[in-house]
């Protein structure tokens, strides 16, 4: 086998497997430069994933089902931002306890709708268009990886250069980042830091009910737990990508790249799948620690 | 005067606990009556099911035992502010540790075989656990995120233990052998499967508590988790105060694994464990991180959890209601507006 052969597609499956972990990390950053661990990512890409196929199947239209399941999200991760800022609770237990109503929720209603707790498949949904633009195919390498995916792909980019605008550019994300470093001034300009908590949390409902939509909108189907620790390792992201949303491109594509590169391994050495499965976690929490040593020697 | 601040404190608690609660009941009926075609007979089921006959009841009570281990597990971490996210985990590679060792001496005598496979199964426990702490000592590294993922990596390598190495060839269900009969635990309360374990495990419960409260380093411990700048001022390790609580938690939920395995299944059987890790965080939060607490939190769990389970073989509803019951009591209890709420308001003079 020729290298070429070989990485182009691994890179370009790479490209579209970062996906949910980019949307994702940038929510989550929203909510990071707010002041706030957000660990209920996972849960709400898992609401996401659930009701936009659910919903997209009930109206056969790809767009409604994209609507309703973000705003759905965006409704969830409402209740956790209500409960932590308004009843000040604790966020990290808050956040669990989304993850949680997520895992009972999405399988309660899959049971109750469906009759199963199974894999849901949904034949006649339409798929998800693909960008296609035959001039620009004909580019070598840059062509082959970067053109040919659905366009939720697309639109992740596009997140990512408007969430740069939004937190360098605009008052918002001043006062943002203003919340999280110091809150007592923003208290003192007269502002209300919990308004830019809660509007981070919102934020992260939105990109984190898209990151859903990706994986089930594109597979065309509904896999009990389709997150499988996609928001865990967002969160890792976020702390790779120094907390900036171009170095969150960056991070999540490695961790494309460890995905594909995982699948791809499946399939011409003999390993285990469950090592497959456990391998982004490995790979994630030594990304972590190796990155938590960097940083703790150039402190000294 | 110390004796009135101590018991509107008690009241408070309690008050917002059965808020919570409360809350958490009133989301279970609404789901059973949108949900459930015959909601009179799934409400029976729910509540009065775990206690209908000596059966259930002992299961119930049975099923309360790794509950008590692995809240009180989590309550060591968090009186220390250390988060362990990796019970799960923990409880499910200490598990598979007893099993382990219990398949490699068949011929053991019994005391042998069980003391050696409840070490096997804390230390691997323990050594889990314990890795983020010492991650978080040594770089700073986040051991909520690392405890999680460390965890969540563990459970399908042992899953692969289970259906490769260990795996019984003799039937096609994903579970290791039966360990030889001298190692199962007693049975106290047949035809049910509790056995002599709870004893033990309530001594330890109140052991702990002593720990935690009447030594020297659970003072330090607990000195740490309120505030670890003023105690790293007052001349505490605080190093070692991340390390330590999370050998010990990981340390009682490798423990909580021997004992399902021991006590319950008497073998490793695919995701043998699932649910008692988180289901100890919420135990401990319940039990506000008291160790004594920690028995009635879990029996209240283990009440939930069997009701669930009674109404899904008895009704129509599924027992993933109770996750979204829990979810409920997660949001809530530690809701500070809920306490300042009912704390009587102090009249200023």
């Amino acid at each position: 086998m020729n290298s070429g052969e070989f990485s182009i597609p691994l890179i370009h499956n790479s490209v579209s497997i970062m996906t949910p972990f980019l949307l994702a990390g940038i929510g989550g950053l929203m909510t990071e430069l707010a002041g706030m661990l957000n660990i209920a990512l996972e849960g709400l890409i898992l609401i996401g994933a659930f009701f936009s196929v659910i919903f997209a199947a009930s109206t056969g239209s790809l767009f409604l089902g994209l609507l309703l399941g973000i705003m759905m999200t965006i409704f969830i991760s409402w209740i956790f931002g209500a409960i932590t800022l308004y009843l000040k609770a604790n966020v990290f237990i808050t956040g669990l306890a989304t993850n949680l109503l997520a895992g009972g929720l999405t399988t309660v209603l899959s049971f109750h709708m469906f009759g199963t707790k199974g894999v849901l498949m949904f034949q006649d949904l339409p798929k998800l268009p693909s960008l296609k633009i035959p001039a620009l195919h004909g580019i070598p390498v840059l062509g082959d990886i970067l053109l040919g995916h659905n366009i939720l792909v697309y639109f992740g980019w596009l997140i990512v250069v408007l969430a740069w605008v939004l937190i360098y550019k605009t008052p918002f994300g001043f006062r943002l980042r203003g919340t999280g470093s110091n809150p007592a001034a923003m208290t003192a300009l007269g502002l209300k830091p919990i308004n830019y908590q809660m509007a981070g949390i919102l934020i992260s409902g939105f990109t984190c009910g898209l990151a859903g939509a990706v994986l089930t909108l594109n597979l065309g189907a509904y896999v009990p737990n389709i997150s499988s620790g996609r928001g865990w390792i967002a969160l890792v992201v976020i702390y790779l990508g120094g907390k900036t949303p171009f170095g969150i491109l960056g991070a999540a594509f490695i961790f494309g790249l460890a995905e594909s590169f995982s699948n791809y391994a499946q399939g011409f050495m003999n390993i285990p799948a469950d090592f497959i499965l456990a391998f982004p976690y490995l790979i994630t929490v030594v990304a972590m620690v190796v990155m938590s040593i960097i940083q703790h020697q150039k402190a000294d | 005067m110390q004796v009135r601040i101590k018991r509107s404190g008690v009241f408070v608690s309690a008050a917002g606990l059965s808020i919570t609660l409360a809350a958490a009941f009133i989301v279970m009926l609404i789901m059973i009556f949108s949900l459930s075609e015959t909601p009179k007979d799934t409400i029976y089921y729910f509540f009065a099911g775990p206690v209908t006959n000596n059966y259930y009841l002992g299961n119930m009570l049975n099923s309360a035992i790794p509950l008590i281990l692995t809240g009180l597990g989590i309550s060591f971490a968090f009186r220390t502010s250390m988060f362990n996210l990796g019970g799960e985990g923990q409880v499910y590679a200490g598990g598979l540790a007893a099993t382990a060792v219990c398949l490699a001496m068949p011929a053991a005598a019994g005391f042998t075989g069980i003391s050696t496979a409840i070490i096997a199964a804390v230390v691997t426990g323990a050594v889990i656990a314990g890795m983020s702490g010492f991650f978080k000592m040594k770089w700073n590294t986040d051991e909520l995120i690392s405890s999680f993922l460390i965890s969540n990596a563990l459970i399908y390598i042992v899953d692969n233990f289970i259906t490769g190495v260990l795996d019984d060839p003799e039937n096609n269900l994903l579970t290791t052998k039966k360990i030889a009969e001298q190692f199962w635990f007693k049975k106290i309360y047949p035809p049910s499967n509790l056995d002599i374990s709870i004893f033990f495990i309530v001594i330890l419960a109140v052991l702990a508590y002593l720990y935690l409260f009447r030594t020297h380093q659970g003072y330090e411990m607990r000195m740490c988790g309120l505030n670890s700048e003023f105690s790293r001022y007052g001349g505490i390790n605080v190093g070692k105060y991340m390390v330590l609580p999370m050998l010990i938690s990981g340390g009682f939920h490798g423990l909580a694994g021997a004992v399902s395995v021991l006590g319950t299944s008497h073998q490793c059987y695919k995701g043998f464990s699932g649910g008692m890790g988180w289901n100890g965080i919420a135990v401990a939060l319940i039990a506000r991180n008291n160790p004594i607490a920690v028995i009635p939190a879990a029996l209240f769990f283990a009440y939930l959890e069997a009701g669930a389970k009674s109404a899904m073989i008895n009704a129509d509803i599924t027992i993933e209601i109770a996750s979204i019951v829990q979810s409920v009591v997660f949001f809530l209890i530690t809701a500070q507006a809920i306490y300042n709420f009912v704390k009587p308001r102090r009249r200023s003079a």
